[in-house]
C-alpha cells in the first residue's frame, strides 16, 4: 500500500497544518494548471454598474463568434480609476480593456505623450473608415495632441426638462421659448410665491452652484470650454466670463434659479422638492432621464422636454455633460483582439438599441439613430419621442477638449463658480484668478519638463 | 529531544558551528518575520515616499528632482491651509464635544441606577462597527435639506439649512457625524478604565466627606489619567486622518473646499491630480504635524511624568 513519506502525527505542527499545506498545494496546482489550459483571456474593467450588466448579457456571443476566447469582466465601481492608476504606475496588472470616466480620464494623460498607457486608436478608426460613421465632436474628449486614446460610450446630449403643467398655470408656453432672454422672461413669470408668506414656493430652474456641472454646460453650449484645441486655458475669455454673469444673474438678479438641494442634481433632497413642485425645469443630459425614471418614477407623466434654450435665434440647442470611453491599454498583449470586443461592444447596433432600452442612452453610431426604438413614445415624458428630441440635438453636439490639467482645473473651477454666485467675487475676478493658478501650475511643470 | 552531534566528519564541522551559534541566532530568526514585514510594508514605502516628496512626478514615467520646491510649494498653497484648518477644526470638535460624551455615557453605564447596560452598551456601541462609507451616505440623507431628519424632524432651526450646501455648516455637520459615530468606541474605553478605579478610593473620598463631583474631580480623573491620556492621542491621531466622511457626505469637499482635509487633499493630489511628490510632501507635513501634537499632548498630560 502506498504511504506518505510522513504521517500527520509527526507532521512538525500537527494535523491541522498538514491538512492546508496539501490543500494549499492542490489547490496551487489546480489554479496554475487551468489557467494553463484556457485559450486567450480579455480582461476589461469597468466601473458603471449599468454597463457590467450590458456586457455580461452580449459577452457569451462574442466568446461564441471568437472560440478560445474568454472574456473577463470586472466591475470595480468607483476605484476603479484609483485601481488602473495603479496598475499604470507600475507597469503591470492594467487590463486589456477599460472604461475610463470623462473628468477621470485627464490624470491619464500626464507626461510626455508616448507614456500615455492608452493605444493611439485613429489609425484602426481611420482605416477601418470609422470616424465618419461616429459624432466627431464626441472624440474630442478623449483625444490629445491628435491620438485618440478612447472610443465614445456615450453623447450625452442635454436637454431642458420641464414641469408643462406648473409653466402653463403661470401662463407660460415652454414649446414657444427659443433663446435664454426668452426663458428668462418666462420664469420670472414662473418663479412664484403661492401662499403669499413672502417665500418662493416654485422656482424657474435648479443649478448647481457647488460644481462646474450646470455652468460649463452652459459654457460648452455656446462652443467655449476650460482648454482650447491647442491646450489653452480659455476659461478668462469673455464668453467664459459672460456666461458666468449670466449663470450668477440667474440666481442673483433674476432670481429664478434656486441652488441644487443637497450634494448634486441626483440627491433625495433635489427629488423632494421636484415632486413638491418647487423646481419647474433642469438641465437634463439623457442619463439623468434614466435616474429621474428610476428614482423618481412616481413623476411619470409630469415632465416635458425640449432643446435648451439658445444664446441668439437659431443657435445651438444643447451642449453635453459626463461621458464614458473605452480604450486598449499598452499593456494588452493583444490589441487586435481588443479591438475586435471593443467593436463588438460599442459599434453592434442590436447592442446599442439595447442600451437604449435599459439606460436610455443614446450611442455615437449614427447608423443605430434609425432604430424604431428611438421614435417610441416615452411614457415618463406623457408620451413625448424622447429618443427623438435627443438624436435631433446629437449632430449638434459641442467639442469638449481635453487635458491633462482638467482635474486640477475642475476643482478649482467649482471654488470659483461658488465664490461668484455667493457674490464673493466677480465673475470676472474668479475665472481670472482660475485661470492665472492654472497657467502659473502649468508654467511650473513646463519649467521642470519642458514642453512635453 | 537528543541533538546528534557529527564530530569527525567535515560536514559534521558545520554543523557543530551552526548549532553552537543556534542560541545567537534562534532569537534573531524568531524576530525576523516582523522584520521582514515591516521592511517590506513600512520601512520601505516610508523611505520611499520621503524620497519621493523631493521630486515631482510627470506622467507614469518621468520624474525630476525639485529638492524641497515640494514644500515651499505647500506652505503658500491656500487650499493645504484651508484644509489644515478643516482638519483642526474637526480635532477640536471632536476632542471638546465626542470625549466629554463618551466619559459622560461611560459614566451613566458605570452607575448602579442604570438599568440594560448591555443593550446599552451595544447601542452606542453599535456605530462602530457601520463602514465609514455607509455613515457617510447614511447621514447624506439625516442633512437633507428637505427630507432630512434633522432640518424635518427637529426643526430647530426654523428654516430648511443646507447642512451640505454652505460653507459654514459643512464642518459642524461632519463633526456631529463624526461624535455619532465614534463616541461610543471611545465610551469603552472609559469604561474600562473606570471599572479599573478601585472602590477603597472613593470609600476613602467619602469618609473624608467628598461629594460626588468632589469625588470626580479627586478621584475618577486622576485615576482615569492614562486613559484619557491614550483617547486623547489616538482620537487626535484619528481627527488629522479623516478623509472618508466628508469625502462622500461633501462631494469631495465641496462646496468651496469647506469640506476638504489634509488626508483628502493628499488624495486629490496623489490620485486626481497625478502629483505624487506633491501628495508624499503632505504626507510627511501631517506625520510631523501628527508627531509634535501627540508628543506635547502626552507630556501635558504627565504620561512621561515619573511616578
Amino acid at each position: 500500500m502506498f504511504r506518505l513519506p510522513i504521517d500527520a502525527e509527526s507532521f512538525p505542527l500537527g494535523k491541522g497544518p498538514m491538512v492546508m499545506l496539501i490543500l494549499f498545494f492542490i489547490s496551487t496546482l489546480f489554479i496554475f494548471g487551468r489557467s494553463e489550459e484556457q485559450g486567450e483571456d480579455l480582461e476589461f474593467w469597468i466601473f458603471a454598474n449599468t454597463h457590467y450588466e450590458e456586457y455580461q448579457a452580449r459577452v457569451p456571443i462574442f466568446e461564441a463568434q471568437n472560440p478560445g476566447v474568454n472574456v473577463q469582466l470586472i466591475n470595480f465601481g468607483g476605484t476603479m480609476h484609483d485601481k488602473l492608476l495603479a496598475a499604470m504606475l507600475s507597469n503591470f496588472g492594467a487590463p486589456d480593456l477599460v472604461e475610463v470616466e470623462i473628468t477621470s480620464i485627464g490624470r491619464f494623460l500626464k507626461g510626455a505623450i508616448d507614456e500615455v498607457g492608452f493605444v493611439d486608436l485613429r489609425p484602426r478608426l481611420e482605416s477601418e473608415g470609422w470616424m465618419d460613421r461616429l459624432v466627431v465632436s464626441r472624440f474630442t474628449p478623449w483625444s490629445y495632441r491628435g491620438r485618440i486614446f478612447g472610443i465614445p460610450h456615450d453623447l450625452h446630449p442635454v436637454v431642458l426638462l420641464y414641469r408643462d403643467d406648473l409653466f402653463k398655470a403661470a401662463g407660460v408656453e415652454m414649446t414657444e421659448i427659443e433663446t435664454w432672454d426668452d426663458f428668462i422672461a418666462a420664469g420670472k413669470k414662473a418663479t412664484r410665491d403661492l401662499d403669499g408668506d413672502g417665500k418662493v414656493d416654485q422656482y424657474a430652474i435648479v443649478l448647481d452652484r457647488r460644481t462646474e456641472s450646470d455652468y460649463f454646460s452652459l459654457l460648452l453650449q455656446q462652443g467655449g470650454g476650460f482648454f482650447d484645441a491647442d491646450g489653452n486655458v480659455i476659461i478668462d475669455s469673455e464668453l467664459a466670463i459672460e456666461t458666468l454673469e449670466f449663470f450668477t444673474a440667474l440666481f442673483n438678479e433674476h432670481k429664478i434659479a434656486t441652488s441644487v438641494y443637497g450634494t448634486w442634481h441626483g440627491d433625495p433632497s433635489n427629488f423632494a422638492a421636484m415632486q413638491d413642485g418647487k423646481i419647474l425645469s433642469i438641465l437634463a443630459p439623457d442619463w439623468y432621464v434614466g435616474i429621474l425614471k428610476s428614482q423618481v418614477p412616481q413623476m411619470s407623466g409630469k415632465w416635458k422636454a425640449v432643446g435648451m434654450p439658445a444664446w441668439h435665434p437659431g443657435g445651438r440647442r444643447t451642449t453635453t455633460r459626463g461621458g464614458t470611453m473605452v480604450g486598449i491599454t499598452k499593456q494588452c498583449e493583444n490589441p487586435d483582439r481588443a479591438w475586435e470586443l471593443l467593436k463588438f461592444t460599442y459599434f453592434d447596433r442590436p447592442g446599442l438599441v439595447n442600451r437604449y432600452e435599459t439606460t436610455r442612452i443614446i450611442p455615437p453610431l449614427k447608423a443605430a439613430w434609425d432604430a424604431p426604438i428611438f421614435k417610441e413614445p416615452d411614457v415618463y415624458l406623457g408620451g413625448q419621442p424622447l429618443g427623438e428630441l435627443f438624436i435631433q440635438l446629437a449632430p449638434d453636439l459641442p467639442p469638449r477638449y481635453q487635458n491633462p490639467y482638467w482635474s486640477e482645473g475642475a476643482d478649482l473651477l467649482n471654488d470659483a463658480i461658488f465664490a461668484a454666485v455667493t457674490e464673493k467675487q466677480t465673475p470676472r475676478e474668479a475665472l481670472t484668478d482660475l485661470a492665472e493658478k492654472v497657467r502659473a501650475l502649468m508654467a511650473k511643470d513646463r519649467g521642470r519638463w519642458g514642453d512635453m | 529531544m537528543k541533538i546528534p552531534i557529527h564530530r569527525n566528519e567535515p560536514q559534521g564541522i558545520i554543523k557543530n558551528l551552526f548549532w553552537n551559534q543556534q542560541q545567537k541566532i534562534a532569537p534573531y530568526l524568531f524576530i525576523a518575520p516582523f522584520y521582514l514585514l515591516f521592511v517590506v510594508f513600512m520601512g520601505y514605502p516610508l523611505i520611499s515616499s520621503l524620497v519621493m516628496s523631493l521630486y515631482e512626478m510627470r506622467g507614469f514615467q518621468s520624474r525630476v528632482f525639485v529638492g524641497f520646491g515640494n514644500f515651499t510649494d505647500l506652505f503658500g498653497d491656500p487650499i493645504f491651509w484651508k484644509s489644515l484648518r478643516n482638519t483642526a477644526y474637526f480635532a477640536v470638535g471632536t476632542l471638546t464635544l465626542q470625549l466629554p460624551i463618551a466619559l459622560l455615557l461611560a459614566i451613566l453605564l458605570n452607575s448602579k441606577f442604570v438599568k440594560g447596560k448591555n443593550l446599552l452598551r451595544l447601542a452606542f456601541f453599535a456605530p462602530v462597527l457601520v463602514a465609514g462609507v455607509f455613515v457617510a451616505i447614511i447621514f447624506n440623507l439625516v442633512y437633507d435639506q428637505r427630507a432630512g431628519l434633522v432640518n424635518q424632524e427637529f426643526l430647530l432651526f426654523g428654516k430648511e439649512i443646507g447642512w451640505l450646501n454652505e460653507e459654514n455648516y459643512v464642518m459642524p455637520a461632519v463633526i456631529l457625524t463624526g461624535v455619532w459615530q465614534w463616541a461610543g468606541f471611545n465610551m469603552i474605553y472609559f469604561l474600562a478604565g473606570l471599572q479599573g478605579i478601585r472602590q477603597e478610593l472613593y470609600e476613602a473620598a467619602a469618609v473624608d466627606g467628598a461629594n460626588w463631583w468632589q469625588a470626580f474631580i479627586h478621584v475618577t480623573l486622576p485615576s482615569l489619567r492614562p486613559v484619557i491620556a491614550f483617547v486623547f492621542v489616538v482620537s487626535m491621531i484619528g481627527s488629522l486622518q479623516l478623509f472618508d466622511l466628508p469625502f462622500i457626505l461633501t462631494n469631495g469637499g465641496e462646496p468651496a473646499d469647506a469640506g476638504s482635509t489634509i488626508v483628502m487633499y493628499l488624495y486629490k493630489n496623489g490620485f486626481q491630480f497625478m502629483r505624487l511628490g506633491y501628495a508624499a510632501t503632505i504626507g510627511w507635513v501631517l506625520f510631523f504635524i501628527i508627531a509634535v501634537i501627540s508628543i506635547v499632548q502626552l507630556k501635558l498630560l504627565g504620561i512621561f511624568r515619573d511616578e
